[in-house]
């Protein structure tokens, strides 16, 4: 069950490497959600109650309901449905996002070959999917795809520190503090605010400041 | 509990000025905080207290961080005030202000307190949390583009920090503890294979708050859109705070014997620090991004002295105290010209000498503190370096390190003389300054010179106690 969770949530990205329309993008991030909240419940033999209880509200209603509304509303206000410039083509993005892929895998095999303590799959769609999250931020134009991309590398680091929830639970509330920090800010006070200021939210207009 | 008070004071002086809403009181608070700071600190290192907290501790290494920001605060809460008056700043606006800038201090107390890296992480994510209304304050198009980018950057930066700190709790297995004393004294059951894979992530990850190139973009446009004040504590304090998770990290890495893997990678970014500011301090049109790109260089040197080990710590310490004096006399000064002539493009400012001979002559000396002429401390400590370089045999880096540091003087020196020399030019806003304006400046570059020209025995102490 849980490997084919994990599976899915590396699924979801290479759809997410592919995609431009931001309604799909939000869909997946609500989707991934989802999956982080089904894995917190599998795992609970090794959590105490309190921590999932704890982290089942976290993934369940932040990361799967809350951020995919805001993202909702913030989308409904915005003219542009998709992210049209990306700064390479499709096609590529493919490759890059297999070799993101094996790349991770390689590292999840190559480390667990010499630790026997990690979980190959978990450590490898994790590594794979926060280096896809990196690539969406780097190439994609958009102010919101840029938002979107750091929503979905922090699903993946999320992933990442379930690994260790049992032996540290006290990481993965800092990491949940880290989703609480980025909603405040984001949402609260700058995508709203750089709407009414910029009328169409690409970085192209935010290179005034450059030497 | 001095620690507590000195941690928990601001959050107080926080709330005073959530609930009363008043500018005299809010004023009155950002005077008070530093004063506060600063007596504990005396309190702590005269002895007179030993009582430590299980995540906040003064050591030896910290307590000069710690004095710093009070050193730097002190003078920054007065440049506020000139600010306020300047700008002619609402009521409303004034307490946001100094409520913010309470709790960016109280965030950098934190990290610089901390025992613990997932503490010392929070408390540098609150840094970002707190000091991004401050870089907005002017609400410019120009500050919500300095300020997305600062936000966004540091945001990335500080998940980065968190998986550095995943791969940490997984190479501390058996131990079980995040404590930086429980990581270094029990470095050997560190795994070195976690080790290395989770540092780069928090150099990089710190790094970028330290203003660390390659991930120094933020810097210039934060530091050259943020009010004066705020641009000084930015470059005098927050970079020295993340500085030092940084420090603390790589001492773990030095106990468990992997210090031949991380202090080159940190030489590397300092030297990358320095290579960036040569190249744009030359096409630099504004003058506050310039000083921002010389704290970018500055970090370099002190990220340098410091990778050089045991030889280099103290010339970085040196370095990274005077830096900190000298930039915030040069960012307070830069705002005077702002206050004077209305812009911050180099081509429109000129005979600031003939126009204001107190603040023309604070710039031309803050300059000379700053590119490390002597009586400067920063001269003594980059000779230091460069004699280490040249210990170690690394001539090559010490050819680098020469030729940077020459362009870069050139390159400001440039500036500096074109912008004080010649008639006045017509952009004025017929302000003037006058000696209290320029007051904490001048404060900040007397100490600076006593310390070049006879360290006093207790800044000596203090550069001297940071064991790391």
């Amino acid at each position: 069950m849980k490997d084919f969770l994990l599976i899915l949530f590396g699924l979801t990205m290479v759809y997410l490497a592919l995609t431009s329309r931001y309604k799909a993008y939000i869909q997946m991030i609500g989707v991934q959600g989802l999956i982080l909240f089904l894995l917190v419940i599998s795992d609970y033999e090794s959590l105490d109650l309190s921590s999932i209880i704890f982290l089942s509200f976290e993934t369940l209603f932040f990361k799967a309901l809350l951020i995919p509304f805001l993202l909702f509303t913030v989308l409904k206000k915005s003219p542009v449905t998709r992210d049209s410039g990306a700064d390479i083509p499709q096609f590529y993005s493919i490759v890059v996002e297999t070799m993101i892929f094996i790349a991770g895998f390689w590292i999840a095999s190559w480390s667990s070959s010499l630790h026997t303590d990690i979980k190959p799959l978990f450590f490898g769609i994790s590594i794979a999917t926060i280096l896809t999250a990196l690539f969406i931020i780097v190439t994609r134009k958009r102010i919101l795809t840029h938002v979107m991309g750091y929503m979905i590398l922090e699903n993946s680091i999320f992933l990442l520190s379930l690994s260790i929830a049992s032996e540290m639970p006290f990481v993965v509330n800092l990491g949940v503090l880290l989703d609480i920090f980025i909603a405040v800010f984001v949402f609260g006070l700058f995508v709203v605010r750089i709407q009414s200021t910029f009328d169409d939210m690409t970085i192209d207009q935010l290179s005034n400041l450059r030497d | 509990m001095t620690i507590m008070l000195i941690l928990l004071f601001p959050l107080f002086l926080a709330i005073l000025n959530i609930v009363f809403k008043s500018g005299r009181l809010s004023k009155l608070t950002l005077l008070l905080h530093p004063v506060v700071l600063l007596t504990g600190l005396t309190y702590i290192y005269s002895g007179y207290d030993h009582r430590q907290l299980e995540y906040f501790a003064v050591d030896s290494t910290n307590i000069l961080f710690l004095f710093l920001l009070g050193a730097i605060y002190l003078p920054v809460s007065f440049a506020s005030m000139v600010f306020f008056k300047k700008e002619n700043i609402k009521e409303k606006e004034v307490v946001f202000y100094d409520l913010m800038m309470i709790l960016f201090v109280f965030a950098m107390t934190g990290a610089i307190l901390s025992t613990h890296l997932g503490m010392f992480w929070v408390f540098i994510e609150l840094t970002t949390l707190a000091s991004a209304p401050l870089i907005y304050f002017e609400k410019r198009k120009g500050s919500l583009e300095a300020t997305w980018k600062y936000v966004f950057i540091c945001s990335v930066s500080i998940a980065l920090a968190f998986i550095g700190i995943i791969f940490f709790t997984l190479a501390g297995k058996n131990i079980n503890s995040l404590f930086f004393a429980d990581l270094v004294s029990k470095a050997d059951e560190l795994s070195p294979f976690w080790l290395k894979f989770a540092f780069p992530f928090i150099l990089a990850g710190f790094g970028t708050k330290a203003g660390l190139a390659p991930m120094h973009a933020w810097l210039p446009d934060a530091h050259s859109e943020a009010p004066a004040p705020v641009s000084a504590l930015l470059s005098g304090m927050l970079l020295n705070s993340a500085f030092l998770g940084i420090m603390r990290v790589d001492n773990v890495m030095t106990a468990a014997g992997l210090d031949s893997y991380s202090k080159p990678l940190l030489g590397l970014s300092g030297f990358l620090s320095i290579f960036v500011c040569a190249v744009y301090i030359l096409k630099v049109k504004n003058y506050k991004r310039m000083l921002a790109y010389s704290s970018i260089e500055n970090m370099g040197i002190i990220a340098i002295g410091f990778s050089l080990g045991k030889g280099g710590i103290f010339a970085a310490m040196l370095h990274l105290a005077g830096h900190s004096f000298a930039k915030t006399a040069f960012f307070l000064t830069s705002g005077n010209i702002v206050v004077l002539y209305g812009t911050k493009l180099i081509e429109n400012v000129k005979g600031i000498l003939v126009k204001n001979p107190k603040v023309g002559w604070t710039w031309i000396v803050s300059f000379l503190m700053i590119t490390a002429i002597p009586p400067s401390p920063l001269f003594v400590s980059e000779f230091m370096i460069v004699f280490e370089l040249i210990n170690e045999e690394k001539y090559f880096q010490a050819v680098i390190f020469f030729l940077c540091v020459t362009i870069i003087i050139f390159g400001m020196g440039k500036v500096v003389i074109k912008l004080c020399s010649g008639e006045p030019s017509e952009h004025s806003t017929g302000e003037d300054i006058t000696f209290i304006d320029i007051l904490p400046q001048v404060v900040l570059i007397i100490i600076l010179i006593i310390a070049g020209i006879n360290m006093p025995d207790f800044f000596y102490a203090l550069i001297q106690g940071v064991k790391i």
